[in-house]
């Protein structure tokens, strides 16, 4: 069947219509007395990414209501990686070249940030900063020098996770533990890690089972976990397979103790589940110490968007942008990566003044950096500190699930989180 | 307008690598009519390779060999070229749609492969730590970048010319009648497999020639880089491009890459901000909206092949046969 010439002609005006109701739509031209932009490149196109891009812009909206950077509104370009690491380095480059942004906030995937990384960013001087990446190939690269100072990442070694993760094991008096893990950079670093730290505390790791992302079912992959009776499961998993393999596990009669990452902290997940079957699960996070800038930031989340902050990567995702907003007011109007990336310190310096993640503490934080002085900024994953690898380690919590949430048991500062993990070297 | 210039190099040096393997693609849909399901096996075993030939020792990784990069890159079409005799030899005796799904299951075979065999490949955090060749010596990045893209538009060339010289020799003319007409071919005492074998794999040794420069532009190859994904873009570029002849190849690659990453900067630039969050997943609906357009609109290609009568009776007969 051919289509006729006048088909196509429509076909052509009708989409050519479309595209220009998009570009007259309201909210795209506005005249503003000045705007700055940001870079971002994020998998937006699944569902996990999403409310990572979503958080990312909630905090450039919360910095816009404070007054904006160097009293310039911020504008985040947002593009799609599509998890391919030629589509994303694209974006990058797009963004780097043509729209002149200083900061690139990207990407999810350590197979996507690393090409953006070596191939867009550094060789442009921008700051690339990562809410989530987690490969311990960027440590090694920083350490070499490769990143010239420009990379930061507000995502917390796994170290951190799976050295609590062991310690609860020991606690709880778990003798074989089983380990099911995400078939992606991230998983398999988790699993490494947290085998290791397993049998340092003496705990038999019985069977390590990669869940690939998408499978229709995973019972092969929890009868292969079955088969030896664990006392007890330890999950790197996100959300989406966590809940079938969950599921999955139980109805063949699987342990209901689990240790669990904090990529399981998430209402999908107890609500996928069921709270009667999640009651000796314990799981382990990062945490901002014991102040009320915690849920300064859960409070101000939950107003916006009407659920909780729960979910991979998104206290992660916003602390990523207010850093580098923060950061941006410090270096002053129209500074470029290297010096933006330089003032990071500025901002996340023990000694400074303490500031909160919303809008009042970024009015405070814009002020005092103005004025010369630096801040400490408490974020949503923690007062975050970069050491010169651009690495982030906090203080760990400890939590369970109830009824209606997460309730946060145990809290283990940062001393203690180190200390533990030198006593497992 | 440097910036425009600097992105326009780094654009044209993906399409121009991507063009590379359509080219390859070209060899065996559009002249020997193998349907290769399986390139990204092919672009990834290049890419795999290049790196763990010429990468620089990397403490917890295989590889580092060191070699230099010329040395490198042989290695990994080599080794593609390995992997294709391996696969052709199995499976070349499969027509059609059974080919199409035995390679493609070598390629998430592949995919599984590199993703889950961590002390060779790296495993889902890819492998790194490859020097780009010459670039601390060019010290610019943007001079570099340019001179990759030389570098890389040569080899374009010369894989373009040699496939050119190739189809109009007999050896082209022998796939041609392989792919219309087996029996009529093996009448006339041609081996067709043999030749099936050797045309998969010339053509995966230049899919892998495609992966082993990927590999070098990004110093860095993850198993991200060889999913499904790839098969169906490269695939997308021959068949909108038009398959059986390298023009049309080339256009295609280039034309499906301005399709894919213009789209993106189309949406982010025209989407209102509430829709911002939902760009991603309109880019993909936009890229299907313009491959399924192309093709109602020339179901052949955008430059068809041009069919080639071979007539050795020179005027007479042509103008016998128009009378009839």
């Amino acid at each position: 069947m051919k289509m006729s010439h006048t088909g196509i002609r429509t076909a052509a005006i009708v989409a050519a219509a479309a595209l220009s109701a998009l570009a007259a739509a309201p909210g795209i031209a506005r005249a503003e007395a000045c705007t700055i932009r940001i870079g971002a490149v994020l998998p937006t196109s699944v569902d996990w990414g999403r409310p990572i891009a979503a958080t990312a812009q909630f905090a450039v909206e919360v910095a816009n209501k404070a007054g904006g950077v160097n009293g310039c509104k911020v504008e985040m370009l947002l593009r799609d990686t599509q998890t391919q690491a030629k589509v994303g380095v694209d974006a990058a480059k797009a963004m780097v070249d043509i729209d002149k942004v200083p900061v690139i906030l990207g990407a999810v995937s350590s197979g996507v940030s690393m090409p953006i990384l070596t191939s867009v960013t550094v060789p442009a001087g921008v700051m690339q900063m990562s809410c989530c990446s987690s490969s311990t190939s960027f440590t090694r690269l920083a350490a070499a020098g490769k990143t010239k100072g420009l990379w930061f990442r507000t995502f917390a070694t796994s170290r951190v996770q799976t050295s609590m993760g062991a310690m609860l094991a020991k606690e709880k008096g778990y003798k074989k533990v089983a380990v099911f893990y995400k078939n992606d950079d991230w998983g398999q670093d988790m699993v490494k890690l947290v085998s290791a730290d397993l049998k340092s505390v003496g705990i038999e790791v019985t069977a390590a089972v990669p869940i690939n992302d998408g499978q229709p079912s995973y019972r092969a992959e929890v009868t292969k976990a079955l088969n030896p009776r664990p006392d007890a499961l330890y999950l790197a998993l996100y959300p989406k397979e966590g809940i079938a393999v969950v599921r999955e596990w139980i109805s063949l009669g699987g342990s209901r103790k689990m240790v669990v990452a904090n990529s399981l902290k998430s209402d999908d997940f107890r609500k996928g589940v069921g709270i009667k079957y999640l009651g000796d699960l314990v799981g382990t996070d990062t945490s901002s110490p014991r102040t009320k800038s915690a849920s300064a930031f859960v409070e101000l989340y939950k107003s916006r968007f009407k659920k909780e902050p729960n979910g991979p990567g998104l206290a992660n995702s916003y602390d990523a942008t207010m850093v580098v907003l923060l950061a941006m007011q410090a270096a002053g109007k129209g500074a470029g990566g290297a010096a933006i990336a330089a003032k990071v310190a500025a901002v996340t310096d023990p000694g400074g003044t303490p500031v909160e993640a919303n809008v009042d503490g970024f009015k405070k934080a814009s002020a005092l950096l103005k004025a010369g002085k630096t801040v400490n900024y408490q974020g949503a994953t923690g007062a975050v500190k970069f050491d010169r690898n651009g690495d982030v380690s906090a203080p760990a919590v400890v939590w369970t699930f109830t009824d209606s949430g997460v309730k946060e048991t145990r809290y283990i500062a940062l001393e203690d989180v180190n200390a533990f993990i030198a006593k497992l070297k | 307008m440097i910036g425009v210039v600097s992105y326009l190099v780094f654009f044209l040096t993906i399409a121009a690598i991507l063009a590379i393997a359509v080219l390859g693609l070209n060899l065996h849909w559009g002249n020997t009519g193998l349907f290769n399901g399986g390139i990204a096996a092919f672009f990834g075993m290049g890419a795999y390779m290049t790196i763990i030939l010429g990468g620089t020792p990397q403490a917890g990784q295989f590889g580092g060999f060191g070699l230099t990069y010329p040395m490198a890159l042989a290695g990994g079409v080599g080794a593609s070229g390995l992997l294709a005799w391996l696969v052709g030899v199995a499976t070349l005796k499969l027509r059609h749609d059974y080919l199409a799904i035995a390679t493609f299951g070598v390629a998430v075979a592949f995919e599984s492969f590199v993703r889950n065999t961590e002390w060779l490949t790296g495993g889902a955090k890819g492998l790194r730590g490859f020097e780009r060749p010459l670039e601390a010596a060019i010290g610019d990045p943007f001079l570099f970048n340019l001179c990759f893209l030389v570098f890389v538009l040569l080899v374009l060339a010369a894989v373009t010319y040699g496939l050119g010289r190739l189809i109009r020799s007999p050896y082209g003319r022998l796939l041609r009648a392989i792919r219309e007409d087996e029996d009529a071919a093996r009448s006339l005492g041609k081996n067709p497999a043999r030749t099936r074998l050797a045309s998969f794999i010339a053509g995966s040794m230049i899919i892998g020639t495609s992966g082993g420069l990927y590999a070098t532009f990004y110093a860095f190859v993850s198993p991200d880089d060889v999913l499904p994904i790839l098969t169906f873009q490269i695939w997308a570029m021959l068949i909108v491009g038009g398959a059986g002849n390298t023009k049309g190849a080339l256009l295609g690659a280039f034309a499906i890459w301005a399709a894919w990453t213009g789209s993106g900067w189309v949406l982010a630039r025209l989407a209102p901000v509430e829709m911002q969050l939902y760009t991603g997943t309109m880019q993909y609906i936009l890229i299907g909206l313009v491959i399924v357009g192309m093709l109602l609109w020339r179901p052949q290609g955008l430059l068809p092949e041009r069919l080639v009568i071979s007539q050795s009776g020179g005027g007479a007969a042509r103008r016998s046969a128009q009378s009839v």
